[in-house]
């Protein structure tokens, strides 16, 4: 193909904009914004890092960040473990896997504020079918799930890890079908038991997917504003309140974009430390070579 | 495949039907929690198979309470938003797969590495940005984004189209064919695949999200079905029997159509490595 210099630069040009419009403009902005007090109905004011200095010794925040990491806490492990679980199964070679995999990733496209009103009402402490049951199994005075401080947060990140299984399970399963048959045919003539087969073959050979899905559902789990909305609105009080919900309570019901961006930094950094450090340590538990 | 005893086989059948009954169940509770008046659904202990199912809350929720423009809204949105991710994402990966410029590899590697950024860092200016365009309750922030974004569009599209053979695109040069005649009439037609399932996956996003119609749109009249949804939550939330049935008219749309194409969502969903 013949063209001009500039021709290609014409391709480009919506994702160009959007890159530095939408992307990385805003991220400046952000980290610029972090540093003012900037309320949209008034002038911003530079207040340096006042508004981290205000976070930082925030017993509020610290609930909030250490909400975040229980968050991740139990919804990482529970995809890594549950994900894999779920492929295996499929990866059986059963009749009826089809209709299985549609079932269990039907979550994943189902929007979350649908999924959220339904757990809601599931979950409710009158009438939902989870205290219904614990009735009839004799627990006379089952928990208020989402309006207990002591609960909601572990019931949000389940209703989470429950919308998300089916996604990581697809990207294990494609991890299975990468074994080479060859391998599990030799451990299987020389006597390797089911088990033995899945520790020394399978597990050594997936942990390459297995590194991405805990790089991806550690990010995803920073994800939950949409759910924490749906579900509780971060409450009772600040009980299920993750910063990914705390930005957006700061920028758009009080309006403090100043402190609200600061707040995006924090969550930015997390990702980012994870991301690096889930890089960097990758060499030392995954097994590249067949 | 693998030989399975019988009874592992009995044993791995009994964990999928446990499992599926735990992925299933909450949608069969919003069926027929949406199927019954709402003394039905207050009653205790609850009903398993509705005895007396009725459409009455589909009839209320689409007169009463306009979810009939709930649902054209949000078609509208989210098929704008596609077609723009199409366009945008097939031309952007065309340029990058088979065209040669300076900074390319940087570019691309930016518009890579923006794909990490949480969305709550960016949402900020780009609010304050859509309200300096006065585009504040109006489609525009829903949709003009799309037409600008799309990492994983653009990373699809770019991988497709390097494998394509260079001799399609070399007969169409000595034809005397442009540039954009070649990716228009040449790269375009043959990336049907690619690009059914990005539309399939821009517009379950776009159907589904709740944050930027949330942060955008003030005027009833203008809410899409997930923030309709949330509205009707907040203002009659012991209504649940209006409120499943409200949520089921969300689903049933995707649900459909994915049931009849699975495998092209859950490919797609996939290759994208988007979030659904």
């Amino acid at each position: 193909m013949r063209y001009k210099w500039y021709v290609p630069y014409l391709f480009i040009f919506l994702a160009l904009i959007g890159l530095f419009v939408f992307r990385l403009g805003p991220i400046v902005l952000a980290l610029i914004m972090g540093f003012t007090d900037w309320s949209p109905f008034g002038s911003p004011e530079w207040v340096g890092i006042e508004n981290y200095i205000d976070l930082f010794t925030s017993p509020t925040f610290w609930t909030i960040f250490k909400n975040t990491i229980i968050f991740s806490a139990v919804f990482v492990p529970t995809i890594v473990v549950f994900s894999l679980l779920l492929a295996v199964l499929l990866n059986k070679g059963l009749k009826g896997t089809t209709i299985f995999r549609v079932m269990f990733f039907a979550p994943v496209i189902t929007s979350t504020v649908a999924i959220g009103i339904v757990w809601q009402w599931i979950f409710s402490t009158d009438i939902g079918f989870i205290n219904f049951t614990l009735r009839t199994l004799g627990i006379d005075d089952p928990p208020s799930w989402l309006s207990d401080g002591r609960y909601s947060l572990f019931v949000v990140a389940f209703v989470y890890a429950w919308k998300r299984v089916g996604y990581y399970m697809i990207i294990y399963l494609a991890g299975l079908q990468d074994i080479p048959r060859n391998l599990i045919e030799a451990a299987r003539v020389d006597g390797a038991t089911k088990f033995t087969e899945f520790k020394y073959i399978t597990l050594p050979l997936i942990t390459p997917t297995m590194f991405f899905v805990l790089i991806m559902s550690t990010i995803d789990s920073f994800k939950s504003f949409e759910i924490v909305y749906t579900m509780t609105k971060g409450g009772p009080g600040v009980a299920s309140t993750t910063l990914s919900y705390y930005v957006y309570q700061n920028a758009f019901e009080l309006f403090q974009m100043g402190t609200a961006s600061s707040i995006a930094m924090v969550l930015l950094a997390i990702v980012a430390t994870i991301t690096y450090i889930n890089f960097k340590y990758k060499s030392k538990w995954v097994q590249y070579r067949y | 495949m693998e030989k399975n005893t019988f009874f592992s086989k009995i044993l791995f059948y009994l964990l999928l039907i446990l499992i599926a009954i735990v992925m299933i169940f909450p949608f069969y509770w919003m069926f027929i929690t949406s199927l019954q008046p709402l003394q039905a659904v207050y009653k205790y202990p609850p009903e398993f198979f509705p005895k007396k199912p009725t459409l009455d809350n589909y009839k209320e929720i689409f007169t009463k309470f306009n979810f009939m423009r709930y649902t054209l809204n949000s078609l509208f949105v989210a098929t704008l938003a596609a077609l723009g991710q199409l366009f945008t994402c097939s031309i952007t990966g065309f340029a990058f797969a088979r065209m040669h410029f300076k900074g390319k590899e940087l570019l691309f590697g930016l518009i890579l590495a923006t794909i990490m950024v949480p969305v709550e860092v960016v949402i900020i200016p780009e609010f304050l940005l859509m309200k300096w365009f006065g585009w504040i309750n109006t489609y525009l922030p829903l949709i003009v984004p799309s037409f600008l974004i799309g990492t994983t569009g653009i990373f699809l599209m770019r991988s497709f189209y390097e494998n394509i053979p260079m001799e399609l695109e070399e007969a169409a040069v000595i034809d005397g064919a442009t540039p954009f005649q070649v990716y228009w009439r040449i790269f375009v037609p043959l990336s049907r695949t690619p690009l059914s399932a990005l539309f399939i996956i821009s517009f379950l996003i776009n159907w589904n999200d709740l944050l930027r119609p949330l942060i955008y749109i003030n005027s009833v009249e203008k809410f899409t079905l997930p923030l309709a949804l949330i509205n009707f939550q907040g203002e009659y939330s012991a209504q649940w029997n209006y409120l499943l049935a409200g949520a089921v008219v969300s689903v049933i749309p995707i649900l459909v159509v994915y049931l009849l194409m699975q495998k092209q969502f859950i490919e797609g969903i996939t290759s994208t490595g988007l979030k659904g």
